[in-house]
């Protein structure tokens, strides 16, 4: 007969999704892996769009034409969100993970996602406006 | 003036299916969690198990989840977790084998504790054994432990309590049972700050290396963000990274030979 309970590893692991109630470091954590899965689906689809210049103008233009929808030109955005977000995320991870600004990490998640903010609205005009 | 409570308490018992069961108990509007737990023991269900021991956070023995947050309920106001209607919920800690309804099996967490061997040393009971040794295996003896000069006893982990809150709030430690966890290195970075000599610093510095040490923490801080007492293990370990990355780079550059070379 089992005397102790063990929630499964899939539960127990799924539990870093649910930031509800959590600190400004779950918050961020979990960010940084939304963002990095995101980012790793994107680079797929990236190639398999660049592998149609195999098909010549045939294939390629009409895809040229998707990409330049409203809703293609919203996705770019989002992601260039996602890589800011990432990659600014990042470096505090990487300061630190390294024993500098550890007294600062919630003010440096804030103050770099502003960063990530203000720039993705700034591309994002740029994105709309091209 | 009186608090009624609804607690939603989570109940397992070996062999059955885990569940949770409602009490209502009426405390005192000044009543800590703790309190209410108690009050539903003692006047609904007394198969409800639950640690408790000191009721004024020095213990750690009865930290619990409060509406999927980990607390010391003894020192956790109802008043101050509860908005007055609907159930206040009440779980073990997560990352634990549970045992029975709110305990959990904590003895894979200090076993990792005694890891950096800190010691207890109280004047009156000089010659106990004191702590476990990891990695020996047997207990050791207050009288071969070498002192800090200067220091009279080193209290094991001031602030750290040992509650676990930490552990249950790390999402790596959902993952890997093996990691040290917070807990066990924030202990290592405070028995480095009084090591008794280099020789012991290194030791406990490579104690914090490796796949399960420092390195398997990926930032989340919610150990730091959890801890009741203002440990901050997350700090601790990036300390600790830190530490071990100076010798890293030493090592590589292998800097007192070059001192030797050029003196």
């Amino acid at each position: 007969m089992e005397t102790q309970l063990q929630r499964s590893k899939l539960r127990r692991t799924a539990q870093w999704a649910d930031v509800r109630r959590r600190g400004m470091g779950m918050w961020a954590y979990t960010l940084n892996r939304v963002t990095g899965v995101g980012l790793v689906v994107y680079l797929y689809l990236h190639l398999v769009v660049l592998s149609m210049l195999a098909g010549g103008p045939d294939m390629w233009d009409p895809f040229v034409e998707l990409a330049r929808s409203p809703l293609f030109l919203a996705l770019d955005v989002i992601l260039i969100a996602g890589w800011l977000i990432h990659g600014l995320n990042g470096i505090r991870v990487t300061l630190t993970g390294l024993g500098f600004g550890t007294r600062y990490q919630k003010n440096l998640f804030v103050g770099l996602m502003l960063v990530a903010g203000i720039g993705t609205v700034v591309m994002g005009i740029m994105v709309f406006g091209s | 003036m009186t608090l009624e409570v609804a607690l939603k308490v989570f109940r397992y018992k070996a062999g059955q299916p885990a569940r949770y069961d409602t009490f209502r108990v009426r405390v005192p509007d000044t009543a800590n969690v703790l309190d209410a737990v108690e009050a539903a023991w003692a006047q609904h269900d007394r198969s409800l198990t639950f640690r408790h021991a000191c009721h004024h956070a020095s213990c750690g023995s009865c930290a619990v989840r409060i509406d999927g947050r980990e607390k010391l309920p003894c020192i956790t106001s109802v008043r101050d977790v509860w908005n007055g209607h609907g159930e206040l919920r009440i779980e073990p800690l997560r990352n634990f084998p549970i045992v029975s309804d709110l305990v959990v099996d904590v003895s894979g967490f200090f076993r990792k504790m005694s890891a950096s061997q800190m010691i207890i040393t109280r004047s009156a009971e000089a010659y106990l054994p004191v702590a476990a040794s990891a990695a020996e295996g047997r207990p050791q003896d207050a009288r071969s432990v070498t002192l800090p000069e200067g220091v009279a006893r080193v209290n094991r982990f001031e602030n750290c309590i040992e509650c676990g809150i930490c552990i249950s709030a790390c999402p790596t430690m959902a993952t890997s049972d093996k990691f040290m966890g917070p807990a066990a290195l924030a202990g290592i970075y405070r028995a480095r700050l009084e090591a008794p000599n280099k020789a012991e610093s290194a030791r406990l510095l490579e104690l914090a290396d490796g796949e399960q040490g420092v390195w398997r923490c990926h930032s989340g801080w919610e150990c730091t963000e959890a801890c009741p007492q203002g440990v901050d293990p997350a700090g601790a370990i990036m300390l600790l990274r830190r530490d071990l990355v100076k010798h890293r780079i030493k090592r590589l550059f292998n800097v007192r030979r070059t001192r030797a070379l050029v003196a």
